[in-house]
Protein backbone atom coordinates (compact mmCIF):
# COMPACT_ATOMS: atom_id res chain seq x y z
CA UNK A 1 0.00 0.00 0.00
CA UNK A 2 2.85 2.51 0.08
CA UNK A 3 2.88 2.91 -3.43
CA UNK A 4 0.21 5.31 -3.12
CA UNK A 5 2.10 7.62 -1.18
CA UNK A 6 5.00 6.74 -3.74
CA UNK A 7 3.13 8.04 -6.82
CA UNK A 8 2.56 11.21 -5.18
CA UNK A 9 5.68 11.35 -4.43
CA UNK A 10 6.72 11.02 -7.79
CA UNK A 11 4.24 13.16 -9.15
CA UNK A 12 5.19 15.62 -6.63
CA UNK A 13 8.83 15.73 -7.70
CA UNK A 14 8.03 15.40 -11.94
CA UNK A 15 5.87 18.64 -11.06
CA UNK A 16 8.72 20.30 -9.45
CA UNK A 17 11.62 19.44 -11.60
CA UNK A 18 9.46 20.37 -15.05
CA UNK A 19 8.05 23.22 -13.21
CA UNK A 20 11.65 24.71 -13.06
CA UNK A 21 12.90 24.11 -16.58
CA UNK A 22 9.35 24.19 -18.93
CA UNK A 23 6.77 24.88 -16.80
CA UNK A 24 3.12 23.81 -18.50
CA UNK A 25 4.89 21.21 -20.57
CA UNK A 26 2.56 18.09 -21.04
CA UNK A 27 4.69 15.01 -19.56
CA UNK A 28 4.39 11.82 -21.86
CA UNK A 29 6.95 9.42 -19.91
CA UNK A 30 8.29 8.72 -16.46
CA UNK A 31 11.02 6.54 -15.94
CA UNK A 32 10.89 5.39 -12.44
CA UNK A 33 13.55 2.51 -11.06
CA UNK A 34 13.00 1.00 -7.47
CA UNK A 35 15.34 -1.94 -5.90
CA UNK A 36 13.65 -5.49 -5.38
CA UNK A 37 14.14 -4.68 -1.32
CA UNK A 38 11.37 -2.12 -1.74
CA UNK A 39 8.83 -4.61 -2.40
CA UNK A 40 7.07 -2.19 -4.81
CA UNK A 41 4.19 -4.27 -6.79
CA UNK A 42 4.01 -2.34 -10.16
CA UNK A 43 0.72 -3.05 -10.77
CA UNK A 44 -0.70 -1.28 -7.45
CA UNK A 45 1.71 1.84 -8.32
CA UNK A 46 0.71 2.11 -11.75
CA UNK A 47 -2.68 1.95 -10.31
CA UNK A 48 -1.90 4.58 -7.91
CA UNK A 49 -0.28 6.81 -10.85
CA UNK A 50 -3.21 6.71 -12.92
CA UNK A 51 -5.54 7.32 -10.16
CA UNK A 52 -4.44 10.84 -9.09
CA UNK A 53 -2.60 11.70 -12.17
CA UNK A 54 -6.16 12.44 -13.52
CA UNK A 55 -5.73 15.31 -10.80
CA UNK A 56 -2.85 16.86 -12.69
CA UNK A 57 -3.02 18.81 -15.71
CA UNK A 58 0.26 18.14 -17.44
CA UNK A 59 0.33 14.80 -16.04
CA UNK A 60 -3.16 13.49 -17.18
CA UNK A 61 -1.81 11.38 -20.32
CA UNK A 62 1.79 10.56 -18.78
CA UNK A 63 2.74 6.82 -19.13
CA UNK A 64 4.71 5.69 -15.92
CA UNK A 65 7.51 3.19 -16.90
CA UNK A 66 9.00 0.78 -13.88
CA UNK A 67 12.04 -0.77 -13.50
CA UNK A 68 12.86 -2.78 -10.79
CA UNK A 69 16.43 -3.30 -9.90
CA UNK A 70 18.46 -5.94 -8.62
CA UNK A 71 20.17 -6.02 -5.50
CA UNK A 72 23.66 -6.43 -5.40
CA UNK A 73 25.75 -6.57 -2.74
CA UNK A 74 30.17 -6.60 -2.11
CA UNK A 75 31.17 -9.21 0.74
CA UNK A 76 33.55 -7.59 3.10
CA UNK A 77 35.19 -10.74 3.59
CA UNK A 78 36.53 -11.41 0.23
CA UNK A 79 35.94 -8.35 -1.80
CA UNK A 80 33.89 -10.06 -4.60
CA UNK A 81 30.37 -8.42 -5.56
CA UNK A 82 27.09 -10.21 -6.77
CA UNK A 83 23.37 -10.19 -7.27
CA UNK A 84 21.14 -11.63 -4.36
CA UNK A 85 17.71 -13.34 -5.64
CA UNK A 86 16.73 -14.41 -2.43
CA UNK A 87 16.32 -12.91 0.80
CA UNK A 88 19.44 -14.35 2.27
CA UNK A 89 22.36 -12.13 2.63
CA UNK A 90 25.60 -13.96 2.36
CA UNK A 91 28.07 -13.80 -0.12
CA UNK A 92 27.76 -15.86 -3.10
CA UNK A 93 31.27 -16.79 -3.61
CA UNK A 94 32.68 -17.19 0.18
CA UNK A 95 29.31 -17.41 1.88
CA UNK A 96 30.16 -14.46 4.18
CA UNK A 97 27.75 -12.60 6.03
CA UNK A 98 29.27 -9.26 6.74
CA UNK A 99 28.08 -7.51 3.29
CA UNK A 100 27.53 -4.02 2.18
CA UNK A 101 24.35 -3.52 -0.08
CA UNK A 102 25.49 -1.43 -2.97
CA UNK A 103 21.93 -1.01 -4.36
CA UNK A 104 18.52 -2.32 -4.35
CA UNK A 105 16.90 -0.44 -1.91
CA UNK A 106 16.23 2.79 -3.32
CA UNK A 107 13.69 4.47 -5.00
CA UNK A 108 14.30 6.88 -8.06
CA UNK A 109 12.64 9.44 -10.64
CA UNK A 110 15.34 8.53 -13.67
CA UNK A 111 13.72 10.60 -16.01
CA UNK A 112 11.20 12.49 -17.39
CA UNK A 113 9.89 12.61 -21.22
CA UNK A 114 7.82 16.19 -22.45
CA UNK A 115 6.47 17.10 -25.47
CA UNK A 116 8.95 18.87 -27.61
CA UNK A 117 7.65 22.53 -28.08
CA UNK B 1 12.41 15.53 -25.25
CA UNK B 2 13.68 13.48 -22.62
CA UNK B 3 14.79 15.50 -18.94
CA UNK B 4 16.69 13.00 -17.07
CA UNK B 5 17.06 14.04 -13.23
CA UNK B 6 18.38 10.64 -11.10
CA UNK B 7 16.54 11.70 -8.33
CA UNK B 8 15.62 10.28 -4.63
CA UNK B 9 11.81 9.54 -4.68
CA UNK B 10 11.57 9.62 -1.04
CA UNK B 11 13.88 12.50 -0.46
CA UNK B 12 11.12 15.20 0.89
CA UNK B 13 10.75 12.48 3.74
CA UNK B 14 14.58 11.85 4.32
CA UNK B 15 15.07 15.73 4.34
CA UNK B 16 12.46 15.48 7.20
CA UNK B 17 14.24 12.62 9.26
CA UNK B 18 17.49 14.55 8.80
CA UNK B 19 15.78 17.24 10.67
CA UNK B 20 14.16 15.20 13.12
CA UNK B 21 17.27 13.52 13.64
CA UNK B 22 19.30 16.58 14.67
CA UNK B 23 16.24 18.28 16.73
CA UNK B 24 16.88 14.69 18.48
CA UNK B 25 20.77 14.90 19.10
CA UNK B 26 20.71 18.68 20.45
CA UNK B 27 17.72 17.79 22.68
CA UNK B 28 19.68 14.36 23.73
CA UNK B 29 16.17 12.81 23.57
CA UNK B 30 16.35 9.47 21.79
CA UNK B 31 13.78 8.26 19.30
CA UNK B 32 12.83 4.64 18.64
CA UNK B 33 10.66 3.47 16.41
CA UNK B 34 8.34 0.26 16.89
CA UNK B 35 7.48 -1.47 14.14
CA UNK B 36 5.47 -4.89 14.08
CA UNK B 37 2.28 -6.37 12.17
CA UNK B 38 -0.52 -5.36 13.47
CA UNK B 39 -1.19 -7.69 17.47
CA UNK B 40 2.50 -8.31 17.82
CA UNK B 41 2.04 -6.54 20.86
CA UNK B 42 3.71 -3.26 20.01
CA UNK B 43 1.35 -1.57 23.09
CA UNK B 44 1.46 -4.13 25.52
CA UNK B 45 5.57 -3.73 25.39
CA UNK B 46 4.88 0.01 25.53
CA UNK B 47 2.80 -0.72 28.92
CA UNK B 48 5.22 -3.47 30.40
CA UNK B 49 8.70 -0.86 29.66
CA UNK B 50 7.62 2.57 30.32
CA UNK B 51 6.89 2.21 34.13
CA UNK B 52 10.00 0.25 34.14
CA UNK B 53 12.02 2.76 32.62
CA UNK B 54 9.86 5.47 34.94
CA UNK B 55 11.38 3.32 37.48
CA UNK B 56 14.94 4.25 36.53
CA UNK B 57 14.21 7.60 36.70
CA UNK B 58 13.74 7.90 32.58
CA UNK B 59 11.56 10.59 31.23
CA UNK B 60 8.98 9.12 28.63
CA UNK B 61 6.91 10.54 25.63
CA UNK B 62 5.17 8.26 22.96
CA UNK B 63 4.06 9.19 19.65
CA UNK B 64 0.53 6.79 19.07
CA UNK B 65 0.55 6.08 15.63
CA UNK B 66 -3.02 3.76 15.90
CA UNK B 67 -4.38 5.54 12.97
CA UNK B 68 -7.92 3.69 12.81
CA UNK B 69 -8.61 4.87 16.84
CA UNK B 70 -7.37 6.06 19.91
CA UNK B 71 -7.70 3.18 21.55
CA UNK B 72 -3.41 2.52 21.73
CA UNK B 73 -3.30 6.22 23.55
CA UNK B 74 -6.35 5.40 26.19
CA UNK B 75 -4.39 2.18 27.18
CA UNK B 76 -1.28 4.17 27.96
CA UNK B 77 -3.02 6.70 29.74
CA UNK B 78 -2.31 5.48 33.34
CA UNK B 79 1.04 5.64 33.10
CA UNK B 80 0.60 9.43 32.90
CA UNK B 81 3.22 10.16 30.47
CA UNK B 82 2.66 12.90 27.33
CA UNK B 83 1.40 11.15 24.40
CA UNK B 84 0.95 12.96 20.71
CA UNK B 85 -1.65 10.89 19.24
CA UNK B 86 -1.47 11.19 15.40
CA UNK B 87 -4.37 11.88 13.83
CA UNK B 88 -7.18 9.28 13.19
CA UNK B 89 -9.60 8.15 10.59
CA UNK B 90 -12.34 5.87 11.94
CA UNK B 91 -12.52 3.48 8.66
CA UNK B 92 -8.53 3.12 8.44
CA UNK B 93 -6.37 5.69 7.25
CA UNK B 94 -2.00 5.54 5.58
CA UNK B 95 -0.33 2.34 6.30
CA UNK B 96 2.96 3.79 7.73
CA UNK B 97 4.02 7.35 9.52
CA UNK B 98 5.75 9.61 7.74
CA UNK B 99 7.99 12.28 8.76
CA UNK B 100 5.53 14.93 7.60
CA UNK B 101 3.47 13.66 10.56
CA UNK B 102 5.98 12.88 12.77
CA UNK B 103 7.48 16.31 13.09
CA UNK B 104 4.43 17.90 13.86
CA UNK B 105 3.97 15.15 16.49
CA UNK B 106 7.25 16.16 18.52
CA UNK B 107 5.87 19.28 19.08
CA UNK B 108 3.77 19.11 21.96
CA UNK B 109 6.79 17.50 23.95
CA UNK B 110 9.42 19.62 26.10
CA UNK B 111 12.39 17.61 24.43
CA UNK B 112 14.61 19.21 26.96
CA UNK B 113 12.56 16.92 29.70
CA UNK B 114 12.22 14.02 27.43
CA UNK B 115 15.32 11.05 27.62
CA UNK B 116 13.43 8.55 25.26
CA UNK B 117 10.39 9.06 23.32
CA UNK B 118 9.03 5.83 21.32
CA UNK B 119 6.92 6.05 18.23
CA UNK B 120 4.26 3.44 18.04
CA UNK B 121 4.52 3.03 14.26
CA UNK B 122 1.44 1.47 12.36
CA UNK B 123 0.82 -2.02 12.16
CA UNK B 124 2.03 -3.23 8.90
CA UNK B 125 5.65 -4.50 7.94
CA UNK B 126 6.17 -3.29 4.54
CA UNK B 127 5.22 0.29 4.38
CA UNK B 128 6.87 1.35 7.58
CA UNK B 129 10.00 0.12 7.09
CA UNK B 130 10.08 2.19 4.02
CA UNK B 131 9.86 5.66 5.27
CA UNK B 132 12.54 6.54 7.57
CA UNK B 133 10.90 8.41 10.81
CA UNK B 134 14.12 10.45 11.74
CA UNK B 135 14.58 7.65 14.70
CA UNK B 136 17.82 6.64 16.14
CA UNK B 137 17.24 3.05 16.79
CA UNK B 138 14.58 1.27 14.76
CA UNK B 139 12.97 -1.87 16.40
CA UNK B 140 11.53 -4.78 15.22
CA UNK B 141 8.89 -6.92 17.03
CA UNK B 142 7.66 -10.47 15.87
CA UNK B 143 5.59 -12.54 17.79
CA UNK B 144 6.02 -16.52 18.19
CA UNK B 145 2.46 -16.81 17.42
CA UNK B 146 3.11 -15.94 13.59
CA UNK B 147 5.60 -17.77 11.40
CA UNK B 148 9.54 -18.49 11.80
CA UNK B 149 9.71 -17.39 7.83
CA UNK B 150 8.33 -14.08 8.34
CA UNK B 151 11.48 -12.23 8.08
CA UNK B 152 12.05 -13.97 4.87
CA UNK B 153 8.59 -12.52 3.30
CA UNK B 154 9.38 -9.21 4.85
CA UNK B 155 13.09 -8.64 4.28
CA UNK B 156 13.34 -4.60 4.07
CA UNK B 157 11.92 -4.30 7.63
CA UNK B 158 14.48 -7.06 9.29
CA UNK B 159 17.35 -4.78 7.23
CA UNK B 160 16.55 -1.16 8.50
CA UNK B 161 16.28 -2.59 12.32
CA UNK B 162 19.14 -2.79 14.86
CA UNK B 163 17.20 -4.59 17.45
CA UNK B 164 14.06 -7.41 16.96
CA UNK B 165 12.19 -8.43 19.92
CA UNK B 166 10.61 -11.74 19.65
CA UNK B 167 7.68 -11.40 21.97
CA UNK B 168 5.13 -13.37 23.74
CA UNK B 169 7.85 -15.66 24.55
CA UNK B 170 5.22 -17.18 27.69
CA UNK B 171 3.37 -18.78 25.05
CA UNK B 172 6.13 -21.09 23.97
CA UNK B 173 5.17 -24.17 26.05
CA UNK B 174 1.72 -24.29 24.26
CA UNK B 175 3.25 -23.77 20.37
CA UNK B 176 5.21 -25.70 18.20
CA UNK B 177 7.20 -22.64 17.36
CA UNK B 178 10.92 -22.68 16.57
CA UNK B 179 12.70 -19.72 18.61
CA UNK B 180 15.94 -20.70 16.87
CA UNK B 181 14.85 -21.15 13.17
CA UNK B 182 13.08 -17.74 14.10
CA UNK B 183 16.47 -16.21 14.61
CA UNK B 184 18.42 -17.82 11.98
CA UNK B 185 15.85 -16.39 9.71
CA UNK B 186 16.21 -13.33 11.19
CA UNK B 187 19.91 -13.22 11.01
CA UNK B 188 20.00 -14.50 7.49
CA UNK B 189 18.26 -10.67 6.86
CA UNK B 190 20.55 -8.78 9.14
CA UNK B 191 23.54 -10.88 10.21
CA UNK B 192 24.15 -7.18 12.42
CA UNK B 193 21.02 -6.79 14.24
CA UNK B 194 20.31 -7.40 18.06
CA UNK B 195 17.58 -10.20 18.99
CA UNK B 196 15.82 -10.28 22.58
CA UNK B 197 13.26 -12.56 23.70
CA UNK B 198 10.65 -10.86 25.49
CA UNK B 199 7.28 -11.40 27.30
CA UNK B 200 5.55 -7.89 28.25
CA UNK B 201 3.13 -10.56 29.92
CA UNK B 202 5.67 -11.69 32.44
CA UNK B 203 7.94 -9.20 32.16
CA UNK B 204 10.33 -11.77 30.91
CA UNK B 205 13.25 -9.99 28.70
CA UNK B 206 12.00 -6.84 29.55
CA UNK B 207 14.83 -5.42 32.24
CA UNK B 208 17.49 -6.37 29.82
CA UNK B 209 16.29 -4.96 26.80
CA UNK B 210 16.09 -1.44 29.00
CA UNK B 211 20.04 -2.49 29.87
CA UNK B 212 20.46 -2.92 25.55
CA UNK B 213 18.63 0.64 25.29
CA UNK B 214 21.08 2.47 28.18
CA UNK B 215 24.24 1.08 26.67
CA UNK B 216 22.85 1.92 23.02
CA UNK B 217 22.26 5.76 24.42
CA UNK B 218 26.08 5.54 25.47
CA UNK B 219 25.32 6.74 28.55
CA UNK B 220 25.61 4.56 32.05
CA UNK B 221 22.32 6.41 33.02
CA UNK B 222 19.90 7.42 29.81
CA UNK B 223 17.90 9.97 32.55
CA UNK B 224 20.39 12.99 32.98
CA UNK B 225 19.51 16.82 34.37
CA UNK B 226 19.49 18.98 31.50
CA UNK B 227 19.72 22.46 31.23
Amino acid sequence: MHELTIAENIIKMVELEVGKRKPDQKIRRIVFQAGRMNAIIPESLTFSFDTIKKYHANLAEAELVIQILPITVRCQSCGSESTIDEPEFSCQHCSGTEIEMLSGSEMFVESIEIDEE
Amino acid sequence: MKLFIVRKVLEANAKIADEIRRKMICSDTLLINIMSSPGSGKTALLETLIPRLQKRGVRVGVIEGDITSTRDAERLQPLNIPISQINTEPFGGDCHLGTEVILPALEPFDLEKTDIIFIENVGNLVCPAEFDTGAALNVVLISVTEGEDKPLKYPLMFRVCQHALISKIDLLSVLDFDVEFLKTNILKINPKIKISEISSKTGKGIDEFIDKLIRFSGKDDIAKSKC
